[in-house]
């Protein structure tokens, strides 16, 4: 099922909450709508699945227009921020409402269901929790149990919004690799909400970055970590280190004392942005644009060393990651000092430069 | 009336922890007080209604209760009750499903008017209705022509008792409806089901405890209101007077015992809510409790 998101706008009283958002969903992908809170990426999933109805705009599935089709007539599968589990429902009638509520055509008989909910609690790892209430279960369970009820309905196009935000860190990575998995298997078309880059970067095929109502950028993770068209998606997508400093040709001059040299006539201010893990650090100053920088802190829980680094020119604080190995060959001690430089630094023009 | 406190599910594990370290003399002095007021202001009067009942004996106390016109005064009440209690019911549910699982204009000022009767006194409750259905009110000429009674009739003893009780369900249950959000709806309308199986599968058992409860103190309010009933009841004997009213003519008329026995059995009605209501809370508790065991 291929749903396209054309031209849809959402307002609440005074603020907008979508600005005129296209999306085009090919069957089978995994969208992840990634973006801060008050971007409008869960008031989006809320009108694909037609419990919000946008102002202007439509929605379509499979081609066909269904903006103004009733929730119950979609065929999505939605699964909630907080799993709006049925309280007074025990695992087993949770998961097996969707099928329950069928009219009566359509509805399968009693046996048929029991099986239906049988596999899906298999599928979920969850047969032993069918008499247990949802307050009786675990955030992860829970989750697992508002998957399986989603799935029951055998969805076309399967929502979820901030699936694992409730979730201690190791459940929340394991669900992921699951819901991938799951993905696959099912060969449905899923679209999360998260404001989890990682998380995004992690499962999506293709990350929709949101800001303020406005899609910043979308494409595949290594499009936009790799080549973020914004210094928002820069900024969103993970840690960064900012050098301020003036354009000229061919690249960011950063340096303190050269940028405030006279070189030039007004040379543009610009901003660089650079990974921690793309700033190098060197006992010796090996020429190009190296900085003189003193170690300020050193992380070194884990595989990866953070390094806290201060400027000397002009006292900003910078962050450095490198493998234990690489650490262990440079020796580096806590207030020493260092050259720096970055390995490679996106420089954004500002909007209102023009040639 | 207007100071009690919601059902609440879940927290009640927290509050029924006991301070630590606390004095034991200040816990002895604050039960004893308690208890003591509770004994002066509540048990004395309630026995000294049944003393008075009993005093003539057995058989004054059978002839009270079983006279003509006490039989219709209790049934009289009894209908009343059983008007106006499901009225306001449905009422409640309306009210706080609008208020609490949609947006709209106006939200607050329906939510204000809920409260009116709480802040209203009964007798102008009463009053109300008189000028509007009297003789000379406002609609007095239509109805007369059409020859409808509503005052001094049962009618307008419905009307007084369904204004007078009103805001009981629907206060019960907008702060239980307002917690428990609209989540469990918006999932039962993604799995398929539409607006009626959504309510009835839904939210009505996640509030039939509060639903209840707000029945039951409806119920109460509706058999003892004596205010707003006895402005628009016209008192007539046997056939407008619900059981406050005859309690307070039989008083008026030196019948002392007599206005005790009809005061033991209202009485009695009342110790009965309040049985059944601990019994719903507890249940309500037990529900919320079973699910929570193993958390």
């Amino acid at each position: 099922m291929s749903i396209q998101i054309k031209n849809v706008s959402k307002r609440f009283g005074q603020f907008t909450a979508l600005d005129q958002i296209d999306i085009n969903v090919d069957t089978g992908e995994l969208i992840a709508l990634l973006g801060p809170s008050g971007s409008g990426k869960t008031s989006l999933l809320r009108i694909i699945a037609g419990l919000e109805a946008p102002d202007h705009g439509s929605i379509l599935f499979h081609g066909e227009n269904i903006t103004s089709v009733n929730p119950k007539e979609r065929g999505v599968g939605f699964v909630f921020q907080h799993y709006a589990l049925f309280r007074h429902m025990t695992v087993f009638d949770n998961v097996a409402y969707g099928l329950k509520v069928r009219p009566r055509k359509t509805r399968p008989g009693k046996q048929e269901i029991k099986e239906k909910v049988k596999e899906l609690l298999e599928l979920v790892k969850l047969e032993a929790f069918a008499g247990r209430y949802p307050s009786q279960l675990s955030g992860g369970q829970r989750q697992r149990v508002a998957l399986a009820r989603a799935l029951a309905v055998e969805p076309r196009v399967l929502l979820l919004d901030e699936p694992f935000g409730a979730l201690d860190a190791k459940v929340r990575k394991e669900l992921r690799r699951w819901l991938r998995k799951l993905h696959d298997e099912f060969n449905i078309t899923s679209i999360f909400v998260t404001h989890d880059q990682e998380e995004a970067l992690d499962v999506a095929d293709r990350i929709v970055v949101m800001n303020q109502g406005k899609i910043e950028q979308q494409g595949s993770p290594e499009e936009v970590y790799e080549h973020p068209v914004s210094p928002f998606v820069y900024d969103f997508l993970g840690n960064f280190n900012l050098f301020h400093g003036r354009l000229k040709e061919g690249g960011l001059d950063y340096g303190q004392e050269q940028a405030e040299g006279e070189r030039g006539s007004e040379p543009l201010k610009a901003v660089g942005y650079a990974r921690p893990h793309d700033i190098t650090i060197h006992r010796e100053d090996i020429g190009g644009e190296c900085i003189k920088a003193v170690v300020h802190y050193i992380h070194r829980v884990g595989p990866v060393v953070r390094i806290e680094l201060k400027r000397i020119d002009t006292g900003e604080f910078l962050e450095s990651e490198m493998m234990k190995e690489v650490f262990k060959e440079l020796k580096l001690d806590a207030g020493e000092q260092v050259y720096i430089k970055p390995r490679e630094l996106k420089v954004f023009i500002p909007e209102d430069y023009s040639i | 009336m207007a100071g009690h406190v919601p059902m609440t599910y879940g927290e009640t594990s927290v509050s029924r922890k006991t301070v630590k370290g606390g004095s034991p003399l200040i816990k002895w002095a604050a039960i004893s007080a308690a208890l003591g007021f509770l004994l002066l202001f509540l048990v004395l009067p309630l026995m000294a209604i049944f003393v008075q009942a009993f005093e003539k004996g057995l058989a004054a106390y059978a002839a009270a209760v079983s006279d003509k016109d006490a039989l219709s005064a209790i049934k009289l009440t009894l209908i009343v009750a059983a008007i106006s209690v499901p009225l306001n019911a449905f009422f409640g549910i309306a009210a706080a499903w609008a208020i609490t699982k949609f947006h709209f204009r106006g939200k607050n000022l329906l939510m204000t008017i809920i409260d009116l009767p709480f802040a209203v006194s009964p007798v102008i409750a009463g009053l109300i209705f008189v000028l509007m259905f009297s003789s000379h009110g406002l609609f007095g000429d239509f109805l007369f022509r059409h020859d409808l009674k509503i005052i001094f009739a049962l009618p307008g003893i419905v009307l007084a008792t369904i204004f007078v009780t009103l805001p009981f369900t629907a206060r019960e249950l907008i702060p239980l409806m307002q917690s428990q959000g609209s989540a469990e709806e918006e999932a039962s309308m993604t799995l398929g089901a539409g607006g009626f199986q959504t309510f009835w599968r839904i939210t009505l058992p996640n509030i039939k405890w509060g639903l209840l409860y707000g029945i039951i103190l409806c119920n109460a309010r509706a058999i003892g209101e004596f205010g707003a009933v006895s402005v628009v009841s016209g008192h007539i004997r046997g056939m407008t007077n619900t059981m406050p009213l005859h309690i307070e003519i039989l008083y008026n008329e030196y019948q002392f015992s007599a206005a005790f026995a009809v005061a033991s059995l209202m009485s009695l009605l009342a110790i009965a809510t309040l049985v059944i209501k601990s019994l719903l809370e507890r249940a309500g508790k037990e529900q919320a409790g079973i699910k929570e065991l193993k958390e």
